[in-house]
């Protein structure tokens, strides 16, 4: 089934997503999300019968592991190629979810 | 005070407990973060990294489906974890993996105890997420106005939770804490948490609303941030007569989510809730779906312990224990296990029931033990104890000083009762008419005023009797004494 988003919803999905957006690019960002649901559709539209579906790669994975820790990577190298450290800590931008 | 007349208050509730394995929910980090240096359990598959993948850990199914036998659910043989998508920093893929919709454990109950007695809170479902990171904003009081970044420690980040929601059941702020007391007491008999507030391993949020006039639910608020016992029931307390409030004057409630401040002791707006589609949930497709054979559940069935609820019952039935007895003394089941090796090794178990529930707690107390483990007095002296003072070798109130030696360090029963000082066996006979003589010798004003008949109320002869009751350390009978004091004053 087609779905489709209006301004409502769109400006909603910005909010969720914490994204700032002008007036003037409701209307564009609208018009993409369109385009990428009426694409899903077109795939959610093709004749699939006799193909395998990808479920076969799960079968052969382990699904679980045992209770065990492990310690066996380079911390410091995680951290030096993150974007920013202070002292041991990873340091991100403010998030305003608690204000 | 929270008037509970005007609107019937609904509390629902979702608890999150940290499940006790040695690992993360999807990868072999440790989880025992407290007091780590941040960042120091942590490996390319918590914190994200592209191209690694989450895998499943083994006992978290265990401990999560043992939580849902316990609150009497139904095992699932097939349930799956999603994608909750969130633009916070707190979980480093910006999404936490969750079950949603197909969950391991469906239904249940715990029954607590309400004002108009027991009452059944009914569980929706059980289900296994992971947990997030520790934000920290580098500002002089650690909240987040003024800061300009937010450091992040992932090491709680995957550790495996088990969320239970509550249907909205309970209908006062004591029910909501009882129901969490039991949850909490559950978690600990089948040793799938250690269920601590204060160190974060048990969480509550609260969703309550009030009532409309016909009887349909109100709008909900959702309140987090409560650290313990005493803050989930005050920040209800706090949140019905807000509620009340706004009604009363003509507003309305907003759905939102509310921060409680412990120090303020207010609830304040935090974010308008949420709703399932603003998470955008979607299934998790590098995790395998979970599945539990019966034979697995059968296990997990067998391998239960005897519950709070079983206990309580069976120590009624076997111990001839009252309701309050049982229930103080199965509150732990270090502490009920303390109880039975107490009786097994020959202490009466109504005596051995009360020196338990009201000295050996005392003592823990004062000793600042929070685990009859580290108690030193052994089941085995206890009940050697008990059954001298029910021989009535040694008083109450000598033995009470002889635990707490014992309770100090002293290894050795027969040295703590010499060093109390109370002699060995009854104080009777001609030791008592001599310990009399010498306190009446002592007492020669008090004496002289019972035989002029100044004594109509009979106090002085009670104190007396109180010195001689002293000097034995309550090893006479008072009423013998009493009667020998009474003969040696001439009436």
């Amino acid at each position: 089934m087609k779905m489709t988003v209006d301004r409502e919803v769109t400006l909603r999905m910005a909010k969720a997503a914490q994204l700032r957006i002008a007036p003037d690019q409701i209307d564009h960002m609208m018009d993409s999300i369109n385009d990428i649901l009426d694409f899903c559709a077109l795939v959610g539209d093709l004749d699939c019968t006799g193909t395998p579906d990808f479920s076969w790669k799960m079968k052969k994975l382990p699904s679980r592991r045992p209770d065990a820790p492990s310690d066996w990577c380079d911390r410091d190298e995680f951290k030096a190629s993150a974007p920013a450290m202070d002292g041991n800590f990873f340091r991100v931008p403010k998030i305003n979810a608690e204000e | 005070m929270a008037d509970f007349s005007k609107r019937p208050v609904v509390i629902g509730l979702e608890v999150h407990i940290q499940l006790s394995t040695d690992t993360k929910l999807f990868c072999s980090c440790p989880t025992d973060y407290i007091g780590k240096e941040p960042n120091s359990n942590t490996c390319p598959i918590c914190l994200a990294v592209p191209g690694t993948l989450p895998l499943l850990n083994d006992r978290a199914v265990a401990l999560g489906s043992r939580m849902g036998l316990g609150l009497h659910g139904e095992i699932q043989h097939y349930s799956n974890f999603h994608r909750k998508n969130y633009f916070y920093p707190d979980l480093a893929k910006a999404y936490q993996i969750t079950q949603y919709g197909l969950t391991i454990s469906v239904g249940g109950y715990l029954d607590i105890e309400s004002e108009g007695g027991a009452k059944r809170v009914r569980v929706h479902h059980l289900h296994l997420e992971e947990d997030a990171g520790k934000l920290v904003h580098p500002t002089a009081d650690g909240r987040l106005t003024g800061a300009a970044y937010s450091l992040v420690d992932y090491n709680r980040g995957g550790v495996p939770l088990s969320e239970i929601v509550s249907e909205p059941d309970m209908s006062s702020p004591a029910e909501a804490r009882d129901y969490v007391v039991r949850l909490r007491q559950l978690a600990r008999y089948l040793d799938v948490s250690d269920g601590e507030m204060e160190s974060g391993s048990l969480r509550v949020d609260a969703n309550i609303s009030l009532s409309n006039p016909d009887g349909s639910y109100g709008t909900r608020v959702e309140i987090k941030n409560m650290n313990s016992l005493k803050s989930l029931e005050r920040a209800l307390m706090y949140e019905i007569s807000r509620q009340n409030k706004v009604l009363d004057s003509g507003g309305r409630i907003i759905q939102e989510t509310r921060l409680w401040d412990d120090a303020e002791e207010v609830t304040r707006s935090m974010r308008n809730k949420e709703t399932a589609s603003d998470y955008r949930y979607y299934p998790e497709m590098d995790l395998a779906p979970i599945v539990i054979t019966d034979d697995q559940i059968d296990k997990f069935r067998r391998s239960m312990p005897e519950l709070p609820w079983e206990k309580r019952e069976r120590f009624a039935d076997c111990f001839g224990l009252s309701k309050e007895e049982t229930s103080i003394l199965t509150e732990q089941k270090e502490l009920a296990r303390y109880y039975e090796d107490v009786v097994s090794n020959g202490a009466p178990p109504s005596r051995a029931a009360n020196w338990v529930r009201m000295e050996v707690l005392r003592s823990l107390n004062e000793h600042g033990l929070r685990d009859i483990r580290d108690f030193k007095v052994r089941p085995e002296l206890l009940a050697e104890l008990v059954k001298r003072v029910e021989a009535r070798e040694i008083s109450s109130t000598a033995a009470k000083e002889v635990l707490d030696l014992l309770a100090s360090g002293e290894p050795d029963l027969g040295e703590a009762i010499k060093r109390v000082g109370a002699p060995a066996g009854r104080v009777t006979g001609d030791d008592l008419s001599a310990l009399a003589d010498r306190i009446l010798s002592e007492n020669p004003d008090v004496a002289d005023a019972i035989r002029s008949g100044q004594d109509k109320k009979g106090g002085k002869v009670k104190f007396l009797q109180g010195l001689v009751m002293k000097e034995t350390k309550g090893q006479a009978d008072p009423k013998e004494a009493s009667e020998v004091l009474s003969r040696k004053l001439g009436f």
